[in-house]
């Protein structure tokens, strides 16, 4: 990562808090620093991937506030105060979410490079329609794209996963 | 993509031929061109082309070279270039023809613009309006300064 | 990669056009970024300051004002597509909105920053023009109101002075027995042609029709002759006309051939995508 001694003297430094899957850092940040390399370099959270890079593929998705973003075409000041959420925060006490447990069960991926943006996509759509149809999941997904097993695993892996969730859901 | 001007010069055809190999005179009338450079005369020359589209500037470092040429009548050229600030290259084959008689001048001017690499990927209506206006403003341009030099 | 550039966040509309009068080309307005960020990334433009228009309050708004919807130009295209107001009373829009590019660039993209950005590929520029829509344009000496037909120059250009916002878009309501619909269609990323028509009935007629074509050429552009082949028309007679008015509309277009089809291809799309679209009105004007 451009490490601090490559900065210019003049440069423009942002101090910023993020949250990252419920842990709090203060950090300095550039203005043009993306939120994939700061998650990925300074946090070492490296579980989202750059691919394409111009916000077609998905595979770089996080959540801020619980929404999918590119992060490789977001400045990381954006998500300044607000909530980041990456495929490492998902699993809870060595409890993989169901998601997570739902792609394994149902060959949801291959080579899973695909993965994390997959799954935290499907984790906004379940958050905002815990009972989607195939149609509204197709349409939801539409921008992530996997290049091994095809979508009819992953629509099923989705589907799986929110007939896990829903007894959860909306009940105190 | 290919570009077609066809321009009615008040002018002998000799004139506007002598027009055509003075390489200063003849880059003014590009609009954006500049830096005209002789290499060898008749053969090879340099120039330089700035254009601003929105908010892409671009500058190519032009080298031409004449392929063929028969006097008084045609004249056919090969200009390419790269931008390495944003990774393209440009690459025109031009084409002139000139018939007429007396004082009346048709020069018919061909091009065939491809442009190669990142600018590419902004999509050829872009580049094809831009280069609609170049050809435009040169024909122009190349018919004024001709007239009134009568 | 992302070179360096320096942030600027004024906090309202006049603040933020002195910076871009200070500045002039070497600074530009930022948004949502999804565009912008993409050039700069590729190294085709740089900017040496940003200045970020996001901290400008209650410009991300929708609101009703009389017969008018006002869409405040902060409005990301999520917001949009989701709407209850929108959804209401101009339903055309929110649908259109709900397909705009994919999930993540609409959370981020705003309905501004798409206009202002004028990449030929876009959607909604050619909805607004035959929903007659209004720019509002404001600096820090004033304001202006222009139709959206006077503001796209070419791809990448609008009349846009260097001080300049968009801050509001102001789209009348359609009137009774009327409907509007978008369609488009592409198998890259971004489509390669849009189609969108508003028709008002007066009993069995065509009181008034407007089409627009996107994407197929350098900017999103009302196809006046084809309205003309069927304007106060019997339904009927419309319908029978639609495939010469198709045939019109894109010749018309000013299609180019590129990566998102031919020529050929493109203006034969939108006959098919005016004919779906012409049908679609008919049936929600009745």
């Amino acid at each position: 990562m451009a490490s601090l001694k490559m900065r210019p003297r003049d440069a423009q430094t942002l101090p910023v808090t993020l949250e990252v899957n419920g842990k709090t850092y203060e950090l300095d940040i550039e203005p043009h620093e993306l939120l994939i390399d700061v998650v990925r370099e300074r946090l070492g959270l490296t579980g989202v991937k750059r691919s394409c890079d111009v916000q077609v593929c998905g595979a770089c998705t996080l959540l801020l506030d619980g929404r999918p973003v590119s992060s490789c075409t977001l400045p990381a000041f954006e998500a300044r105060g607000k909530r980041v959420e990456t495929i490492e925060g998902l699993a809870t006490k060595g409890q993989l979410h169901p998601l997570q447990e739902s792609f394994i069960e149902h060959g949801g991926f291959q080579c899973g490079f695909c993965t994390p943006g997959m799954i935290l996509t499907a984790k906004a759509l379940l958050e905002e329609n815990p009972a989607p149809s195939e149609a509204e999941i197709k349409e939801f997904m539409h921008g992530n794209i996997c290049r091994c097993t095809g979508y009819k695993k992953i629509i099923e892996s989705i589907r799986a996963a929110a007939e896990k969730m829903r007894p959860a859901r909306g009940r105190p | 993509m290919r570009f077609e001007r066809e321009i009615d010069i008040h002018s002998p055809k000799e004139k506007v031929w002598r027009f055509l190999w003075d390489i200063d005179r003849f880059i003014a009338c590009v609009p954006g061109c500049k830096e005209a450079g002789t290499l060898e005369a008749g053969k090879s020359y340099t120039a330089t082309m700035v254009e601003k589209v929105g908010p892409f500037r671009v500058e190519f470092p032009m080298r031409i070279d004449v392929l063929e040429s028969r006097e008084h009548s045609y004249i056919k050229a090969q200009a390419s270039g790269s931008d390495s600030k944003i990774g393209s290259r440009m690459k025109v084959e031009l084409e002139v023809n000139l018939t007429g008689e007396g004082d009346q001048t048709k020069l018919l001017l061909g091009a065939s613009v491809d442009i190669l690499g990142k600018l590419a990927t902004l999509g050829h209506s872009m580049i094809k309006r831009k280069a609609d206006q170049v050809m435009d403003e040169f024909a122009g341009n190349l018919k004024q300064k001709l007239e009134a030099d009568a | 990669m992302l070179r360096r550039f320096r942030l600027e966040e004024p906090e309202t509309v006049p603040e933020a056009s002195e910076l871009l009068a200070r500045y002039g080309d070497s600074a530009r307005v930022y948004a949502g970024g999804t565009e912008l960020l993409l050039v700069m990334k590729e190294g085709l433009a740089h900017y040496e300051r940003l200045v970020n228009i996001k901290k400008i309050p209650n410009l991300d708004t929708v609101k009703q004002d009389n017969g008018v919807i006002s869409i405040g130009a902060l409005a990301t295209h999520r917001s949009l597509s989701t709407d209850a107001l929108l959804e209401e009373r101009l339903p055309v829009f929110a649908a259109m909105e709900k397909h705009v590019a994919n999930i993540r660039v609409r959370e981020v993209g705003t309905i501004g920053g798409n206009l202002c950005f004028a990449e030929p590929h876009a959607d909604p520029g050619t909805l607004l023009l035959v929903l007659g829509a209004k720019l509002i344009l404001a600096k820090a000496s004033g304001r202006r109101e222009i139709p959206i037909e006077g503001f796209f120059v070419g791809p990448y250009e609008t009349v846009l002075e260097d001080d300049e916002l968009l801050t509001e878009i102001r789209v009348p309501l359609l009137p009774a027995h009327s409907a509007a619909a978008y369609l488009k269609f592409g198998y890259l990323e971004r489509p390669s042609v849009g189609v969108a028509v508003s028709l008002s009935l007066d009993g069995a007629s065509v009181r008034d029709v407007r089409v627009a074509v996107g994407c197929a050429g350098p900017t999103p552009r009302r196809i006046e002759a084809a309205e003309e082949a069927l304007r106060g028309k019997s339904v009927e007679d419309a319908s029978e006309s639609i495939g010469k008015a198709g045939a019109i509309a894109g010749r018309e277009s000013d299609a180019i051939t590129d990566l998102h089809g031919s020529k050929d291809y493109k203006e034969h799309i939108v006959g098919v995508l005016l004919k779906r679209a012409f049908t679609q009105v008919v049936e929600q004007c009745r």
